[in-house]
């Protein structure tokens, strides 16, 4: 773990409780700022520092460029991009969302312009951005995901991978990535050959053991694991007696999946050493809270930016109201606290040990 | 595949050449008036300066909920009625159908409102067109009431077709200036004439050198077979407001497309104002 210069941190732990916050005394400690800088691939030599650890959520933010005229997008700790394919997708027929008590369902279909027309576009625009721009990566098959990560390392303007795996994989007749630890690490595993840019795989909520996935994508030489992505729910109209949606069924997301989201960033924080990105429901700094309490290094917000646009920059300043108010000298203080004492926690892992997971990963590939 | 370019010009730039910027802002309501039945004509504050930016055909997306709920969880999205650049006001139109419109229409006076917008573009009057056509089924009619307004400020001739269930859902002829022709159509014949709005509509296609429409989707369905009927060499065009579940009203969801001949739009910002016949219906 790097602990050099300005914001370069390491993962939040009960024992570098201890450790001077930033090059700040102990005793200046509680008058100054608060740190909120997060690293979510401290064993990658590329490093992805947050300057906060609020990230806007994939589908959710556009390409960055959407909100731009409504909030200042340059002080999130990050954004990750609308999920990209290896074609071009049009993607769903209409309805393609609908809302559903304190959430929503959504069956956008990936639409998107493909990894070619993609790269033309947006990663020269977030070369002159200070916020890191992420990209979510989709795909049916193993070599195709690895084929994106290949065309993505070499952007300039590109700070990370977020791997989507939440998607149907064609050689196995469309079962899901994600549901399957084994399915989950080859394409982990394939996307970690491809590239040495920071990456993180994004678990599905619908994995029949979310743990052993996120096990596994560790394993495979993931950088981080982010989840939940949307539960499959349906909503119909009892006027046409037919589906809302026209997929018929969408994915959930929004309040009412916070609890789900929340036990399941428990049980992976519990089990992995690697940093864990939390999100579903956020909705405001005490739903953030509870993400970080459980165990996330970082969140993500999705749905809540839609309804309120302005959350977002209120949050990271709420956040650091509040470590300031409660003398938390630095938000990785809070992270996993509400873990019962006594179970593993990931956190100890030293420099030494995540530079060999990488390079056995790396080479693993 | 349709090509797709998901690159948003957001800098619109309106038909006074003046670049309508959308932000998220408190707005009070100022006023509520019983209007067409059950609905509700609720007059907003504005920010400074916004009131005189905005153009026919652009929407807000209206939080219609209290602070500490999350119910309903998303926007609703209102065409603009009227915008009052003296008072910093501007007027929606909401009929109370579901949760969301229910609450925003019983609103009382005084209640401050969490506004995004102005989003959307914006209806296109070509600089030549003398006589305008307006063709309105229920709310509807209220982006076309402020193209209305705006039109007559330029010099050009109105005819403001509305149609509603009954007499009382059709809007007053006092909310429209009082040189426009308005003529009615309602479902049980109880004022103007007995049947649909689009019966009306061919006899004014010849003098009309443009049309504006805005209402239900079974108008539009008609309103496409009376074009399709009587207009010659697809004169007059006809541009539409059409209206899908919205959730971001910015484009970066991509649950509110349209899928036009120009490829899969975002209705929130590319639209909601479409030509009729570039529209894949
Ligand atoms: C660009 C745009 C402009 C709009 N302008 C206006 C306006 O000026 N005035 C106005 O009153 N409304 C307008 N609407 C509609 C408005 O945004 C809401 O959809 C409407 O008020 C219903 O919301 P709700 O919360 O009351 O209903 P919900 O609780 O969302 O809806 C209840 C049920 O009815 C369905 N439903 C919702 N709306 C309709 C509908 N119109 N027809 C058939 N089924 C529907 C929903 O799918 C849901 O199943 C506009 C919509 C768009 C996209
Ligand atoms: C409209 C919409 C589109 C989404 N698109 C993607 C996507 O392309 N790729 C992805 O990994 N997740 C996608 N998601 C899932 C979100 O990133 C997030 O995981 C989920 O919505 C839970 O967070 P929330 O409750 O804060 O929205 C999408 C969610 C929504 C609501
Ligand atoms: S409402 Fe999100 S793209 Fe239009």
């Amino acid at each position: 773990m790097r602990w050099s210069g300005e914001g370069s941190v390491g993962f939040a732990s009960r024992e570098n409780r201890s450790l001077p916050s930033d090059g700040e005394t102990d005793g200046r400690r509680l008058m100054a700022a608060p740190s909120l800088a997060v690293d979510l691939a401290p064993g990658n030599p590329r490093e992805l520092v947050l300057a906060n650890p609020v990230i806007a959520a994939s589908g959710c933010f556009g390409y960055g460029l959407e909100y731009a005229e409504v909030m200042d997008v340059q002080r999130l700790g990050a954004f990750v991009s609308k999920g990209i394919t290896p074609k071009p997708r049009s993607g769903n027929p209409m309805p393609r969302i609908t809302e559903t008590p304190a959430g929503m369902l959504n069956a956008i279909g990936l639409q998107n312009p493909g990894i070619r027309g993609f790269v033309k576009k947006y990663p020269k625009l977030w070369e002159a951005w200070k916020v890191p721009a992420i990209v979510n990566i989709s795909a049916e098959s193993v070599e195709e995901y690895a084929m994106m990560a290949r065309i993505l390392d070499e952007q300039p303007g590109v700070a990370g991978i977020e791997v989507n795996i939440s998607c149907p994989n064609i050689a196995a007749g469309g079962y899901c990535f994600g549901w399957d630890a084994v399915m989950s690490a080859d394409v982990t595993r394939a996307v970690r050959a491809a590239t040495t840019l920071p990456l993180i795989v994004k678990l599905s909520p619908g994995a029949v053991d979310i743990v052993s996935v996120a096990l596994a994508v560790e394993e495979a030489g993931a950088d981080a694991v982010s989840l939940i992505n949307t539960l499959v729910g349906m909503a119909i109209d009892v006027r046409t007696r037919r589906p809302v949606l026209a997929n018929a069924t969408g994915g959930l997301s929004g309040p009412a999946v916070k609890p789900i989201a929340l036990r399941m960033v428990y049980q992976v924080a519990v089990a992995v050493r690697i940093p864990v990105v939390g999100m579903g429901g956020i909705m405001g700094l005490n739903d953030a809270l509870e993400f970080f309490f459980a165990g996330a290094n970082a969140i993500q917000v999705g749905t809540a930016i839609f309804a309120q646009p302005g959350m977002l920059i209120r949050l990271i300043d709420d956040l650091e109201d509040w470590l300031r108010r409660e003398g938390v000298g630095s938000v990785r203080e809070i992270v996993g606290v509400a873990l019962p004492a006594g179970l593993p926690t990931r956190q100890a892992a030293t420099e030494a040990d995540v530079e060999i997971d990488f390079a056995a990963a790396v080479a693993a590939g | 595949m349709v090509e797709l370019d998901p690159i948003l010009d957001m800098d619109f730039v309106g038909a006074g050449g003046v670049v309508v910027r959308a932000r998220e802002f408190d707005s009070r309501i100022l006023a509520v008036e019983p209007v067409m039945g059950d609905s509700a004509v609720l007059t907003l504050s504005l920010p400074p300066g916004m009131a005189g930016s905005l153009r026919a055909g652009q929407f807000v997306d209206v939080l219609c909920r209290v602070e500490g709920s999350y119910d309903p969880l998303l926007r609703r999205p209102y065409s603009i009625f009227r915008a009052d650049p003296r008072t910093e006001t501007m007027q929606l139109l909401v009929r109370p159908y579901g949760r969301g419109s229910a609450w925003l229409a019983s609103r009382p006076a005084g209640t401050i409102l969490d506004v995004l917008g102005p989003l959307g573009n914006t209806f296109q009057v070509n600089p030549r067109s003398r006589n305008l056509l307006m063709v309105a089924g229920g709310v509807g009619a209220a982006p076309l009431v402020m193209l209305t307004d705006h039109a007559l400020a330029d010099g050009r001739n109105v005819t403001y077709l509305m149609g509603a269930a009954d007499a009382d859902a059709l809007l007053p002829a006092s909310y429209l200036p009082s040189d426009v022709e308005y003529a009615v159509a309602t479902d049980n014949g109880s004022k103007g004439h007995w049947g649909f709005v689009t019966d009306l509509v061919p006899e004014y296609l010849r003098w009309a050198d443009q049309v504006f429409a805005c209402g239900p989707e079974a108008m539009f369905r008609s309103l496409r077979a009376v074009a399709s009927a009587h207009r010659l060499g697809g004169k007059p065009r006809i541009q539409v407001s059409v209206e899908r579940t919205m959730a971001c009203g910015l484009g970066a969801c991509l649950g509110c497309v349209v899928e036009t001949k120009h490829g899969m739009q975002t209705s929130c910002v590319q639209g909601p104002i479409y030509d009729m016949d570039e529209v894949v219906w």
